[in-house]
């Protein structure tokens, strides 16, 4: 057994070796850009979403031939989702030089985990969905995102969705414990004190709960005229179908959480009248995104989700500022900085992109219900 | 000296200054931040299995407690890190004490069960109170630690980057491997032994059990709280989700891996489990492999070494010795007569 | 929403309502928690890859109904097969082995084989949460069947209320009345005594294996049926409720595990219902601690001895 000893120390030395090796080696010539979200783990399907969107964009930028004749090269870093991974992605992004600039993170907390290396080492960061308010003030002007932020969502949903488009003003809100549905509920919240609409109640739900009834039995004690499913997709299914089971038959609504075909495959027919907010919405874009829509379903095989939408876009305006000043990290973030208004902003096909001081845009949201099985673009 | 000594050494000149050399970058540092953390994690963990021989199935509660009062204090008051470290340990050992006197009386599986579900609800309520901890929000922008001698009239330093960390972490784990060894050869270390290798044989030695297991136990939680407290500041971002099971399964991976009982045994376990989980990370994807195939690795590590090689990679004799006897075939019941 | 408020219709309404949920619930985890204590029983292990059998009998179910087409009464009993199957496997393979190791490595190896299936299913099937096919299920099971104080109960639920009792009762009898069930009490009284009775030990144990693994495979596919999602970590949190509800009704009791798989459903719906949500999942893990460390020997059962083989 003691001779066993040193086989295990060079063992355990070899492995950090490896690790050191791994880490370098970089096509010099390439202009790297570092993806962050998570490939693997129970958030695998979101990651894949930004990979699809973020690679369909690299083949075209590619094909053309490149930035200034560069091409691009995306290094993929998988983060779980989970903010001590992050922390070691952004850590390894921002220790390799040639990596010039990151899309992610995916999740917010993966996101807020992160910022500080990157404000730290100096690269910039994009994100295409993460929505949590708070980044902007982490990101100290490093942190830039081309989605809408919680609060806005949550405020648009309170203002139009439920008084003008479903007219209705009374909400039962069954939101998941996690950072994105608090935010998203909380804004709701606010803004229904504002508009007039009245919530009768709210219960919160941990992630992966599979019996709502207790909780739905609470709510549809005082008749809602709708339920506000806050969450991500496979609980709202549930809920969708343990709703209508009790006898619920008013419509439904949700955010991009809900956005998802599994919506639909895993609550069947009680997810019609289902309405949700979403960033992207191939049938309302223009003719850009619905060339765009048609390249992905070509590609892929499946219809495209706002997550790819906003990662190709993502891609897009980092092409677009690289090409004016050349792949160097802090040029590129004062290049990101400059679209800051309508007159400048980034043409792409979920719309036109411009950051505030915070790295946050202002994007229109559109609204998309769930008729006779699939998901159609409202009214 | 001997030879494990002078190894030993060898590895901490390298480690010091590891940072000088040529193609060591802040990743490289970043990951051996990590190693040195989960090293004073598997050190506080030892404790509990490897020295007395039970099962903790719930360290990671302990783990967020410290990280959370670490966190919390620094968002709040703003307090020094310097003071924080004992805070984070008193509140461990609190903890530890508050839950192993009621249950440390209790038969092996069922103390690991107390344990699994104790750290479950402290993961609940952590992300349920939001109004003490914010929650799934999380709390983000802790300080970085900082050396202020600022009352002194001295300047104000602050931890920028990796490097001031690296130096941090090897500090707290030369002190904790020095705790631990000495703890070892003291009476308190021999008593555990006892305890682990026969009870009813220590008891009648006059070890009050219960006494021994609780001071055990609350020290070992209070090394995971102080590893905890570091976490908070290094990452300065703190979540709920960060301390779920899994990592209470990584550290007594590592633990099982290198050594239960063995210091240096747990070190080096934790040394390969982090550095295995960030070579899988960029391996998989080259390989074509399927996702999900890193946890899985992990758990298939832990039946083979528990089949093949129970007492780990550098095991204690004791120990070994203990997970043979039950596994000898029925050859070494001779019948005994020697007069 | 203030309960207060509501007239006593209403009340009563909700009362039954969440008493039914409960019932539903209990029936499962009582299903699932039979299995923990019996293998308990036989080989004093605490089986934390039961959940997974649990989920593995899941997602057999859908595998034989979407890809193979069959039928959903034939699927059953044929994921339930393959479920015990898997169990005996588990035990032949990890277990049986470390028969004479003391408990920690049992333990760890337990966990371990946890882990690895748990992910194993998800590198097979996929992370995502999957719907049960539907359209699998006979179509009365939607209908109302019976109704009373304003709550419905569908066929379904009747189905599972009917399952349960059933698979319950029948246990009972193979423990009490066929010599493989006095096997199986005389093991778990005393191993050595057992093999010197002329008892195959390791063919009692690989048998209870199959029984609860059968159990928990049910148990899995009903839930993935009546709540119409699966997915690879179901298993694990309802591995520890139904933990749970076994040490409530005591360790090594098959009828304390059925009636604590009950209380706890019904708890956990009352608790859900009534007081706060999110802590629901608190109330197995509270349940549990304060059950093992007031009343160690739970409802019905022995308080646990520490044998030697502990380390």
């Amino acid at each position: 057994m003691k001779n066993k000893q040193p086989f295990f120390y060079t063992g355990l030395v070899c492995c950090l070796v490896f690790v050191f090796v791994i880490t370098t080696g970089a096509l010099a010539d390439n202009i790297r850009i570092g993806v962050a979200s998570p490939f693997t783990g129970d958030l695998a399907a979101y990651g894949d979403n930004i990979k699809a969107g973020v690679s369909l964009k690299l083949k075209e930028i590619n094909d053309a031939g490149g930035i200034n004749g560069k091409k691009i090269e995306l290094v993929w870093g998988d983060d779980l989702c989970a903010p001590k991974d992050a922390g070691t992605v952004a850590s390894k992004f921002a220790a390799d030089k040639s990596i010039v600039a990151v899309i992610g993170h995916l999740c917010s907390s993966a996101t807020l985990a992160a910022m500080p290396i990157y404000v730290r080492a100096g690269l910039p960061a994009i994100s295409a969905t993460s929505t949590n308010p708070t980044i902007g003030d982490v990101g100290k002007g490093w942190f830039f995102r081309n989605c809408y932020t919680d609060e806005f969502q949550g405020k648009y949903l309170a203002s139009y969705v439920v008084p003008k488009l479903l007219g209705k003003n009374t909400v039962a809100i069954f939101y998941e414990n996690n950072d994105y549905a608090i935010g998203l509920k909380d804004s709701f919240m606010a803004g229904a004190k504002a508009f007039g609409v009245k919530v009768t109640g709210a219960e919160a739900y941990v992630a992966k709960t599979t019996d709502f009834t207790p909780q739905l039995t609470k709510l549809l004690r005082d008749k809602p005229d709708t339920i506000f499913l806050c969450g991500y997709h496979p609980e709202g299914a549930l809920i969708a179908g343990q709703a209508r089971k009790l006898g619920f038959n008013g419509p439904l609504f949700g955010a991009d959480g809900i956005d998802n075909e599994d919506y639909i495959k895993l609550g069947g027919k009680a997810t019609e009248n289902t309405y949700c907010t979403v960033p992207f919405l191939a049938m309302s874009a223009g003719p850009a995104g619905k060339e765009f829509a048609k390249k992905f379903t070509a590609a892929y095989g499946r219809d495209v989700d706002w997550m790819s939408a906003n990662a190709y876009d993502c891609l897009g305006i980092l092409a677009q500022v690289i090409s004016q000043t050349g792949p160097d990290r802090k040029k590129i973030r004062e290049g990101l900085s400059a679209i800051n208004s309508e007159g400048n902003g980034y043409n792409g096909i979920t719309g036109l992109t411009y950051f505030d001081k915070k790295g946050d845009c202002a994007k229109p949201a559109f609204v998309k219900m769930v008729k006779d099985g699939k998901f159609v673009a409202a009214e | 000296m001997t030879r494990g000594a002078m190894i030993r050494i060898g590895f901490l000149i390298l480690a010091l200054i590891m940072p000088f050399l040529p193609f060591v970058t802040d990743y490289i540092l970043h990951i051996v931040i990590l190693i040195f953390l989960y090293m004073i994690l598997a050190l506080g963990l030892n404790i509990v299995p490897g020295f007395n021989g039970l099962l903790d199935l719930g360290y990671v509660g302990f783990y967020g407690i410290g990280a959370y009062t670490s966190g919390l204090l620094t968002y709040h008051f703003g307090l020094s890190y310097w003071v924080i470290i004992p805070l984070a340990f008193i509140n461990g050992a609190i903890w530890g004490i508050l839950l192993g006197a009621p249950t440390l009386r209790l038969t092996g599986d069922y103390f690991a069960i107390v344990t699994f579900g104790f750290s479950e609800l402290v993961v609940l309520f952590l992300t349920n109170e939001i109004w003490l901890t914010r929650g799934p929000l999380g709390l983000p922008g802790i300080d970085v630690v900082s050396i202020d001698l600022s009352l002194l009239g001295g300047p104000k330093w602050e931890f920028i980057g990796e490097l001031p960390y690296y130096y941090l972490a090897i500090v707290m784990v030369l002190v904790t491997v020095f705790v631990m060894h000495r703890i070892q050869n003291s009476r308190l270390g021999r008593a555990w032994f006892a305890i682990r290798d026969d009870e009813v044989a220590a008891v009648s030695c006059g070890i009050k059990l219960l006494t021994y297991k609780v001071i055990a136990f609350a020290i070992s939680a209070a090394f995971g709280a102080v590893g905890g407290s570091f976490f908070a500041r290094w990452v300065t971002f703190l979540s709920p989700d960060m301390f779920k099971f899994w990592e209470s399964f990584l550290v007594l991976c590592m633990i099982v891996l290198g050594g239960m009982g063995n210091i240096w045994g747990v070190m080096i376990g934790a040394a390969i489990l982090v550095s295995l989980s960030e070579v899988l990370r960029e391996l998989l994807p080259l390989l074509g492999l399927p996702v999900g195939v890193r946890f899985l690795a992990f758990g298939l590590i832990m039946v083979l070494m528990m089949r093949y090689r129970p007492a780990g990679m550098l095991p204690i004799s004791a120990v070994a010795a203990q997970m043979r006897a039950g596994r000898t075939k029925r050859k070494r019941l001779k019948p005994v007569s020697r007069a | 929403m203030d309960i207060r408020r509501l007239s006593y219709n209403r009340r009563r309404r909700l009362f039954l309502q969440q008493l039914v949920n409960g019932l539903t619930i209990g029936g499962i985890y009582a299903m699932i928690a039979v299995g923990y204590t019996m293998i308990y029983g036989v080989i004093q292990l605490i089986n934390f890859a039961h959940g997974e059998i649990y989920m593995l009998g899941a997602f057999f179910a859908i595998t034989f109904i979407v890809s193979l087409g069959i039928p959903f009464f034939v699927a059953l009993p044929l994921s339930m097969a393959c479920c015990a199957i898997c169990g005996v496997l588990l035990d032949i393979v990890a277990y049986r082995p470390l028969r004479r190791s003391p408990r920690l490595a049992a333990l760890i190896t337990a966990i371990g084989m946890s882990i690895f299936l748990q992910n194993l299913a998800m590198v097979i099937w996929g992370s995502r949460p999957k719907p049960f096919p539907q359209g699998a299920l006979p179509a009365y099971f939607e209908k109302t069947a019976v109704s009373f104080g304003g709550v419905n109960l569908s066929w379904f639920h009747l189905f599972i209320y009917g399952m349960t009792f059933t698979m319950m009762v029948g246990l009972n009898l193979i423990i009490k009345k066929t010599r493989w069930g006095k096997a199986m009490r005389a093991v778990a009284q005393n191993k050595t005594m057992a093999a010197l009775a002329g008892i195959n030990v390791n063919r009692v144990i690989s048998y209870t294996f199959v029984l609860a693994g059968a159990l928990g495979g049910a148990a899995g596919i009903m839930t993935g049926a009546f709540y119409n999602k699966i997915e690879p970590t179901m298993g694990y949190i309802a591995g520890v409720k139904a933990f749970a509800a076994a040490v409530l009704g005591g360790i090594g009791s098959v009828p304390g595990a059925m009636l604590g798989g009950l209380v706890l459903g019904v708890a956990e719906a009352f608790g859900a219902g009534y007081l706060s949500s999110l802590y629901r999942d608190g109330i197995s893990y509270g349940v549990m601690i304060i059950v093992i460390i007031l009343i160690p020997a739970g409802l019905f059962g022995r308080v646990l001895k520490e044998t030697k083989k502990s380390m």
